[in-house]
């Protein structure tokens, strides 16, 4: 179990590289999935809701330091996200959730909220239309992020590896 | 008391451990301008970028295959639309010797390579492979065969962080290059913007964009995007007008930087988005 908090931390440097280097080939109209909150919800999911939110906030530490983002941003975001997809932190569940499509739907729940927030406190200006704001970059990144978690789906074992 | 408190941490720690890290990032938010955050950005982005670097190269390595092509036909295209302005630069640059007007049009480029991009809906930064070393500093315009593709915002000694135009903390002043109206250029989060634009302003679709000389930032004419449309305010006497901008920000790799840094004078004189604290 220990390992697995290592392995949280260390899984998220190559995939950030992954991010940040590989990914935009395969933007669409400049929206990319985003890698970090599949990654989130995967170990939010694993290892329960605080270690999800504290998770959050250290991956938001370490995107907003690394791309140059305004720091605090992406740390608020991934932080709420993270504390959401702990609430879907189910022992006896856990595996079905991962086994079916409901972790898509649990991505995509947590994309939104991530997205929003981010573009909310990256943007505060009394001339935006907020609900404008959280439509163009909440609904589209989190609908293109959930497909992409379909491929945790397809190649999680079918057995636990606890 | 200590039980209590036990029970309260037991019952609802969670939810505490949420309070205080949104309450640390909402502070860390509020500190943003300050030398420490931007030390500690600069420290960590310069050494993740020697990790992005290795990749990016390799990925650019079969690129540049297949773009070769493409630049060959472009630079034959380039070569006879340079003869042509050639003449004309002879022609401009006796008709301004016989005006007296100052030539400044030689601009000092310092070629790189983009090693990553964050392309998020508000904040798209890129991380460029030349930095201090190189002479580069924040506040320095960044350039494609395209057009204006943002400013460099944080420097490392081997790497830099370009805010690119779509990114919401940047705004820009720009002019129509066809009738000479000067606005402020900004990301809305879904286009690029020129904000509070007078409806008697002439500005058209199709009108091309260039970076105006009023800007405390850049103020160099270079290519911005073209008009495609105006969002008709109903009430008031403002205008909002949509730009597309000529950089395709997610295929850019390739980029110039110019090394300008607007005058120290002009600097203490206007209030560009470097000097805000």
């Amino acid at each position: 179990m220990r390992s697995q908090y290592i392995w949280s931390i260390i899984f998220f440097f190559p995939l950030l590289l992954f991010q940040t280097t590989i990914l935009p080939i395969i933007a669409i109209k400049g929206i990319v999935p985003d890698l970090i909150v599949i990654l989130l919800v995967f170990y939010s999911m694993r290892l329960g809701q605080l270690t999800g939110t504290v998770l959050g906030f250290v991956y938001g530490f370490f995107f907003d330091v690394i791309t140059g983002s305004l720091l605090g941003t992406t740390m608020l975001s991934l932080t709420i996200a993270g504390f959401v997809a702990g609430y879907f932190s189910n022992e006896n569940k856990r595996d079905l959730y991962f086994n079916n499509y409901t972790f898509v739907l649990i991505v995509a729940i947590c994309s939104i909220i991530n997205s929003g927030f981010n573009s909310f406190f990256a943007s505060i200006d009394l001339n935006t239309n907020i609900m404008k704001l959280l439509l163009n970059q909440g609904i589209l990144p989190s609908l293109y992020t959930a497909l992409v978690s379909v491929l945790v789906v397809v190649f999680y074992p079918k057995r636990s590896f606890d | 008391m200590l039980r209590f408190f036990s029970d309260v941490w037991k019952n609802f720690k969670e939810y505490i451990v949420l309070v205080v890290l949104l309450v640390i990032s909402l502070i860390v938010l509020t500190s943003n301008q300050k030398p420490a955050a931007k030390k500690i950005s600069s420290v960590f982005f310069g050494t993740f970028a020697n990790f992005s670097s290795v990749v990016s190269d390799a990925l650019d390595i079969t690129k540049y295959k297949i773009e070769n092509a493409g630049l060959q036909k472009r630079n034959t295209e380039l070569m006879l639309e340079v003869s042509r302005l050639r003449q004309y630069g002879i022609e401009n640059s006796e008709l301004k010797d016989l005006l007296g007007i100052k030539d400044t049009t030689k601009y000092p480029l310092t070629p790189a390579s983009v090693v990553s991009k964050s392309l998020s809906g508000a904040q798209g930064t890129f991380t460029i492979d030349v930095g201090k070393s190189d002479s580069v500093k924040p506040g320095m315009p960044v350039i494609n065969e395209f057009g204006l593709i943002g400013i460099v915002y944080s420097t490392s000694s081997s790497f830099a962080i370009v805010r690119t135009l779509k990114d919401i903390d940047l705004s820009i002043t720009v002019k129509d290059e066809r009738s000479r109206v000067d606005g402020i250029m900004k990301w809305n989060g879904s286009n690029l913007v020129i904000i509070n634009v007078p409806k008697t302003y002439d500005i058209e679709p199709g009108d091309r964009i260039i970076t105006s000389e009023l800007s405390s930032i850049i103020a160099m004419p270079l290519p911005v995007g073209i008009v495609t449309g105006l969002n008709k305010v109903e009430t008031g006497i403002f205008n909002e007008v949509t730009v597309k901008p000529f950089v395709n920000f997610a295929k850019a790799q390739q980029v110039f930087v110019i090394k300008v840094v607007e005058s120290k004078e002009k600097d203490n004189l206007e209030l560009n988005f470097f000097n805000r604290k």
